[in-house]
């Protein structure tokens, strides 16, 4: 019933014409092949969750509201009542991971609690001294990451090689004629991208001289968030969150993140218990400090131009002054 | 004392009488300048009783330290010269209540003064003094001083008393005045002035101007108004602060050319108050035609770009527009205090924002703990031993093990998942070859072959319809049917029948009717009563 030999090379060659690939299939050509059909199938999968979202929220809220009229002792609203008996039960066999609605944007850092996060630095094409500094400066603030030079890469190109080496992030910087104004965060596998314009930059190599600043630390710092109250602020702050990689519980290192009216301070200390009893701390700021101006979310990588927005900020709009949107 | 005074005295008019040049140069009459000095200092003692010093110590000191001293006697006492000064500018006749003596005294220092007039003036300039220079100083100050003591000795009125002089509170008020309204106007009283101009200082000179303005202002309230805004508006800097040299020439200028002014408005029309205002209004009113008419300042002119303004001028603007978007934070001390004490509480707190790892799950499944089985084993031991040699000798002889079975079905499973996952996801996807089964199904209802006692009854059949199906060819309907083909069913029906009752005889129906018609009709009934209900239950 089934051939006895193997399939003949040629119908293997038509399998993988999609691909740009040549010749023979060798063992390094078809990991390759696996690898990527083993992203597209990742992709679809993502792409049906996103799809279920809709009616899996519309159905957790209908069970909310079967629950909180069970305990208040209501009656069910009317239009629930045909549905009422599946949904408790439902309600009965649920567990804590199933209970609430996981969306595509929770799938997306779904994993990244497994591992320590390994983040590429890098920044636009033929950055200026200061600007290769200041990369040099972050690839001490953010543990575990790397720094290449942009050379002539095309963006695309750097985000398959991260990939396929197995980064989480992807971090860009910008500048303007020496002064860095521009971050770019890009979480990998598929993962939300998040553009920041940096204000207020003083570098460690403004402040003094090497020897004079010494030497910086490089332990997984403890993380401080602060003021970051509307769901986009917890994005945001999600985003920031994954950079680092999980902290000892005795770490020395403390990167502070602190909102106000939208303009987050990025801030960079390594602190000591002092001689006047547990409740004196001395603080030594250590590292660049600069503020972040949030002004888009996208849901795909750098490279994907044709990825949805998620938010983008809106600076022109009459109640522009009002409205925050990180905070508060 | 008396010959101290005597040779200080005598002293004095050696200075006087001594020409001018022979002060410049370094010569004897220092040391007759000094004792002039020194009598003049004892003379000036009692009016001053909060000096520190008795004598004017000039062995050995030089000239900078002479001056010191007396600066430090002279000095309270050159504010109380002023005041007196302004008093008697205003009534001269109190000077003359002085006793005769004093006036002598005055009218000669007066000529003494103007001959050092033109000497002091340049002196005052110089920083550095000599000590001829500083005893002339000294003398005109001293002269001053002198002769406002014994004015000031002479005056008595019932009210004042030494804090409280109505004379010095006009002059206060009237200074006040002065400044608010503009100090261009003359007072009829010149000739007096001038006088008195002389008789001061010249580091007092621009003070001098003020006062005596304010003394003419005093008079021309009297006049008139009219005056007044003429001379407000010709106010002019070289009326106070006049050339150094030509000050008092231009002083009597400017006094003798307001006299002529004022002598000339006294000659006109006195106009009415409403006239006045009128000519004001008319003023006002011109002046704001002439700005309508003028082209307009390039601010109010709506729409400009950079060539039609001055340059630069949008600096000197203060520009204002409403922003947007709120300005980005400029980050001060403060802010960055606010934000250590913040990381500073929290720290204590040891309340951060740190991610957390999530619990991995375990790679290995956990041992299998293996249960004993305590039944006796139904092999023997050979058989057991029989068995593994099987097994190691020729595998696919031997029998399959429990394990082994537990294998196959996994494997039957995971085959199948993949199966189902690759269809999702390869774009080019071959199912597997479909292994006929044989098996025989009934047309049993689902439900009577899954359960025992079955609850419910179902009307899903385990065939399909086209299994039950037995018929042959193309299926019609009696409506869709020919005449023909009706005929020929007919007839096939007719057949049968007669095929059929030909085997059976049919039996002839029996004459009951007639024996019994009651029980006939009873039967008869009981027959279609259980008919009907046998085709109830079958509905």
């Amino acid at each position: 019933m089934f051939p006895s030999k193997p399939f003949p090379k040629t119908l293997i060659r038509h399998q993988h014409q999609t691909s740009s690939f040549i010749a023979s299939p060798t063992l390094k050509h078809s990991r390759k092949i696996k690898m990527l059909r083993r992203n597209i199938r990742l992709r679809k999968e993502y792409l049906y969750r996103k799809n279920l979202e809709g009616d899996e929220r519309v159905q957790y809220e209908k069970k909310m509201k079967i629950r909180e009229a069970l305990q208040e002792g209501k009656p069910i609203p009317t239009e629930l009542r045909n549905e009422e008996a599946r949904l408790r039960q439902e309600i009965d066999l649920e567990d804590q991971n199933t209970a609430v609605p996981r969306s595509h944007i929770d799938d997306e850092y779904a994993n990244a609690t497994e591992n320590d996060p390994k983040i590429l630095l890098t920044t636009s094409r033929n950055p200026s001294a200061p600007l290769i500094r200041f990369t040099k400066e972050l690839k001490f603030a953010f543990p575990n990451s790397q720094r290449i030079n942009r050379g002539s890469q095309v963006i695309s190109e750097i985000i398959e090689t991260a990939r396929s080496h197995d980064f989480t992030d992807v971090i860009l910087v910008h500048e303007h004629r020496g002064v860095p104004d521009g971050l770019i965060i890009s979480h990998l596998p598929f993962g939300p991208t998040a553009y920041f314009g940096l204000l207020n930059v003083v570098t460690r190599h403004d402040i003094s001289t090497k020897k004079a600043i010494g030497k910086m630390p490089e332990q997984y710092p403890h993380l401080i968030f602060n003021n970051f109250t509307t769901q986009m602020g917890q994005r945001v702050a999600n985003v920031l969150k994954h950079v680092f990689p999980a902290p000892k519980v005795d770490a020395r290192r403390i990167v502070t993140f602190s909102n106000e009216s939208d303009y987050i301070s990025f801030r960079n200390h390594v602190y000591d218990k002092g001689e006047g009893g547990p409740k004196s701390i001395e603080l030594k700021e250590v590292g660049p400090r600069f503020e972040l101006r949030l002004y888009q979310v996208k849901l795909g990588t750098v490279e994907q131009n044709e990825a949805e927005t998620e938010w983008v900020i809106r600076p022109y709009m009459n109640t522009a002054k009002k409205r925050k949107f990180i905070g508060e | 004392m008396s010959i101290a005074k005597a040779s200080g005295f005598e002293a004095l008019e050696k200075l006087m009488s001594t020409e001018p040049p022979v002060f410049l140069a370094p010569s004897s009459i220092s040391e007759v300048a000094r004792t002039a000095s020194r009598y003049l200092f004892e003379k000036l003692k009692p009016f001053n009783p909060k000096s520190p010093f008795d004598q004017l110590l000039v062995d050995g000191f030089d000239a900078e330290q002479i001056w010191q001293q007396i600066d430090l006697q002279c000095q309270p006492l050159l504010s109380s010269l002023r005041q007196d000064v302004k008093r008697f500018a205003q009534n001269p006749k109190e000077i003359r209540k002085l006793g005769n003596l004093a006036l002598k005294v005055s009218h000669e220092d007066d000529d003494v003064d103007e001959m050092d007039m033109d000497d002091d003036e340049l002196e005052a300039t110089e920083s550095e003094g000599d000590e001829e220079e500083e005893g002339d100083e000294e003398e005109e100050e001293e002269d001053d001083v002198e002769e406002d003591e014994e004015e000031k000795s002479g005056d008595h009125e019932g009210i004042e008393d030494k804090f409280f002089k109505i004379k010095e509170l006009e002059e206060f008020l009237e200074e006040g005045e002065a400044e608010e309204y503009g100090l261009d106007y003359k007072n009829k009283k010149g000739v007096a002035k001038r006088k008195k101009q002389n008789l001061r200082d010249d580091d007092d000179d621009e003070e001098d101007e003020d006062e005596e303005e304010d003394d003419d202002e005093f008079g021309a309230f009297a006049g008139g108004d009219d005056e007044e805004a003429d001379k407000l508006g010709k106010a002019r800097y070289d009326d106070f602060f006049g050339g150094k040299k030509k000050e008092t020439k231009m002083k009597l200028k400017d006094l003798s050319e307001d006299d002529e002014a004022e002598l000339e408005n006294q000659g006109d029309v006195k106009l009415s108050t409403h006239e006045k205002d009128r000519i004001k209004l008319q003023s006002k009113i011109e002046q704001m035609e002439k700005a309508n008419l003028d082209p307009k300042h390039w601010t109010m002119q709506g729409e400009i770009t950079a060539a039609k303004r001055p340059k630069n001028s949008a600096l000197e603007v203060d520009l204002d527009f409403e922003h947007n978007t709120r300005p980005a934070p400029v980050i001060t001390e403060e802010v960055t205090a606010s934000l250590e004490d913040l990381i500073k509480s929290r720290i204590i707190e040891a309340r951060f924002d740190d991610v957390q790892r999530a619990p991995s799950m375990p790679t290995k499944a956990k041992r299998e703990a293996k249960e004993m089985d305590d039944s006796k084993s139904k092999k023997g031991l050979a058989e057991v031993y029989e068995d593994e040699y099987v097994r190691q000798a020729n595998p696919a002889f031997a029998p399959t093990t429990f394990s082994d079975e537990l294998k196959k079905e996994a494997s039957i499973l995971f085959k199948r998942l993949c199966l189902k996952l690759d269809s999702l996801s390869h774009f080019h996807f071959t199912p597997k070859p479909v292994i006929e089964e044989m098996s025989i199904q009934t047309n049993v209802p689902a439900i009577a072959m899954e359960e025992v006692a079955p609850v419910a009854v179902s009307d899903a059949a385990m065939l399909a319809p086209e299994e039950i199906f037995s018929g042959k060819g193309d299926i019609k309907d009696e409506s869709e049917l020919t005449q023909e083909e009706r005929k020929r069913r007919r007839a096939k029906k007719k057949r049968k029948f007669k095929a059929e009752s030909a085997k059976d005889p049919v039996k002839k129906a029996r004459d009951d009717t007639t024996e019994n018609p009651k029980t006939g009709i009873f039967l008869c009934s009981y027959m279609t009563f259980r008919l009907l209900r046998v085709f109830e239950i079958r509905k």
